[in-house]
């Protein structure tokens, strides 16, 4: 018999979820680390080839949010040409992207993050996961599949492919909508819409009886970013970078995208592949910042579009100024897949969108280019330093999960604290802890992406750097 | 809730629902990695034969919104490379299994079909038609056996189809 081969997209980290619980002497949580422990290289091995094959290339570095690198390293190859490119290419883009955040959304909300939240943290492990599920709840898990697959159906409409469509290029896109596409979207409307409603009424019930996870799950002071409008509107596509902290004030504001290394500072941690970005004004101890859907709902000053707008101020009461508990991603996108559905409703009746002049030409007018979109994670950012021929000479890729690494640390500190007793490891915490890791959706591997229980190695360490306890869930 | 989803996802005809299909040729791997590339390949070649009755998928992982498709066919052929084995391809029935490590880039033949027959009603008969990968760098080529092993899984799902899903 043989062997079954597992190899997702190039860039795919395998293995485990590596975190280390650091305790001091008196055996109390100190601090936390989640480490990525397998290289990627994809920085590197892009070197040298074309800008312009970029949108092709990058999307493998995950097969869950191609799309984000695919719009990302479009518009940095926009920003090498130095064009503009048509508003219908800019509209469609935006569509394509519109897709992405609900599939993506969907995909955690309802497969990943439910069976925890509604089938009770310490339910057996076998059953907290998409079949424990659908045996208790048949019709949310269809419903979730389903909305997922009308996200994906935005996505195949415009570029031909759910996964990796080569559609947008520098300069524009490949192709418009088609009015039979059109009108497969509008079909899924209504269904899509009752989906979100129910999920919506749904978390609102679980937050009702879930407020200690609210309380220790990821709830801290920090900052926050994301891009906006130039009214302060919600963006995931265009738009400038804004920077909030706790107490909702803007520190930083409308700034291009392609100056992120003014306000985003970069380290790295010894243990780890991870970069972790932070707030350079401040520092990295206080300049932690969190982005994705939580952020985007903090920092905006308005969704855009009725609906979301209405439960954006319902999720505005879980806070003061910001809402600060890691526990709400999974309420702000359910709030995002009701703005995207809004959205690509009136999108629809673009005429703009059925456009042929869709592609902007020029050669290298620029040596440098940064693209920045709302990936469903949070700001994506692709920066490429290309030559005369545009050769890329440099690459930085600036990723959401990156930028909630911090956080994350942090959340794990915070439920550690609560649920380790000495150096005993249990279910109840790894469980918990699992799902902590798990509000920010990190896309780091399959491994974190896997629903019920994830390949988890947590490590307690001693001062002096011993472990002192262990426990591998495979 | 159950009446409000039951209420939202129509009878019969819904958006997004494949045509009630015949057989359903799903080829998947990472065409960046050589020979991972395989099952793609496949799917591809499958189509461009225009059988008739035959739907392909030609993907770099399966997902869970491949759910409902699969439960609308009457018998999927899975396609993906293997290591291993002791010829260029292998073909074996295989049935619906749930997993409790589903993974969202990774999921698993077996519980796509688990997951067709619990949510959408039906999981058609199904086989893992897997051929045996050589070379698995950065590329686009493939090694001398996945070539054959591509030639090969063709001709067979080629007479899997004519004799209506009985090798």
């Amino acid at each position: 018999m043989s062997k079954r081969i597992i190899i997702d997209p190039v860039t795919r980290i395998e293995g485990h979820a590596k975190i280390s619980v650091y305790l001091d002497d008196a055996g109390n949580v100190t601090d936390a680390e989640f480490h990525v422990v397998e290289f990627r290289g994809f920085e590197k091995f892009c070197e040298g080839r074309s800008y312009s094959e970029m949108p092709g290339i990058t999307p493998r570095i995950c097969g869950i949010c191609p799309v984000s690198h695919l719009l990302a390293s479009a518009k940095a190859g926009d920003a090498i040409m130095a064009v503009k490119i048509p508003p219908a290419a800019d509209k469609l883009r935006r569509l394509m992207n519109l897709g992405q955040i609900v599939q993506s959304h969907a995909l955690s909300f309802f497969h990943l993050s439910a069976p925890d939240f509604l089938l009770g943290w310490d339910s057996p492990a076998e059953k907290r996961n998409v079949f424990g599920l659908i045996a208790s709840n048949t019709d949310l898990a269809r419903a979730g599949i389903r909305l997922r697959q009308f996200g994906q159906e935005v996505i195949e409409v415009l570029g031909g492919k759910k996964i990796h469509p080569a559609w947008a290029v520098p300069g524009g896109v490949r192709s418009a909508l088609s009015q039979e596409g059109a009108a497969r979207i509008r079909a899924w409307l209504p269904e899509a819409h009752a989906t979100t409603r129910v999920a919506l009424d749904l978390f609102k019930g679980v937050l009702s009886t879930h407020e200690r996870e609210a309380q220790l799950y990821g709830n801290f002071p920090s900052l926050y970013m994301g891009l906006v409008a130039p009214d302060g509107t919600w963006e995931h596509h265009g738009g400038k970078l804004r920077f909030t902290d706790s107490s909702g004030s803007i520190i930083a504001d409308q700034i291009d995208p392609a100056d992120y290394r003014t306000v985003i500072g970069e380290c790295v941690q010894e243990s780890s592949y991870l970069k972790s970005p932070y707030y350079l004004p401040l520092g990295k101890d206080d300049g932690v910042y969190r982005v994705g859907p939580l952020a985007r709902l903090n920092l905006c000053a308005r969704m855009g579009v009725p609906l979301a707008d209405e439960e954006l101020k319902v999720f505005r009461t879980h806070g003061h100024g910001s809402v600060t508990s890691s526990f709400l991603y999974h309420y702000a996108r359910l709030v995002e897949i009701l703005a995207s559905l809004e959205y690509i409703e009136r999108a629809l009746d673009d005429p703009d969108l059925f456009s042929t002049d869709l592609r902007a030409d020029a050669g290298i007018n620029s040596l440098r280019g940064v693209g920045a979109s709302e990936a469903p994670r949070g700001t994506l950012f692709h920066d490429y330093t290309v030559d005369r021929d545009g050769k890329l000479q440099k690459v930085n890729l600036i990723v959401a999960t990156g930028q909630n690494n911090l956080a994350m640390n942090r959340t794990v500190a915070q439920i550690a604290r609560h649920f380790l007793k000495g150096t005993e490891i249990t279910e109840p915490m790894l469980n918990r802890i699992e799902h902590g890791i798990r509000c920010y959706d990190p896309c780091l591997s399959c491994s974190t992406h896997a629903a019920g229980r994830m390949a988890l190695h947590l490590r307690l360490v001693a001062p002096g750097g011993d472990v002192v306890g262990e426990a591998v869930r495979d | 809730m159950r009446s409000a989803l039951a209420t939202a996802a129509p009878e019969g005809e819904s958006p997004g629902q494949p045509d009630a299909g015949d057989i359903l040729v799903v080829g998947y791997g990472n065409t960046l990695r050589q020979d991972d590339g395989v099952g793609p390949r496949v799917a591809e070649r499958i189509a461009a034969l225009g059988l008739p009755g035959v739907r392909t998928l030609a993907l770099a992982q399966l997902s869970p919104e491949h759910v409902e498709e699969i439960s609308r066919s009457r018998l999927v052929v899975f396609v993906d490379a293997a290591a291993g084995g002791d010829g260029p391809m292998d073909l074996q029935p295989i049935g619906p299994a749930e997993s409790s490590q589903v993974t969202t880039h990774a999921v698993e033949p077996a519980t796509l079909l688990a997951m067709a027959r619990d949510l959408f009603g039906g999981a058609p008969r199904a086989w893992l038609l897997t051929i045996r990968a050589e070379m698995l760098g950065f590329g686009e080529e493939f090694s001398s056996g996945a070539r054959l092993g591509v030639e090969t899984a063709v001709a067979d799902i080629s007479n899997l189809v004519r004799s209506r899903g009985n090798p």
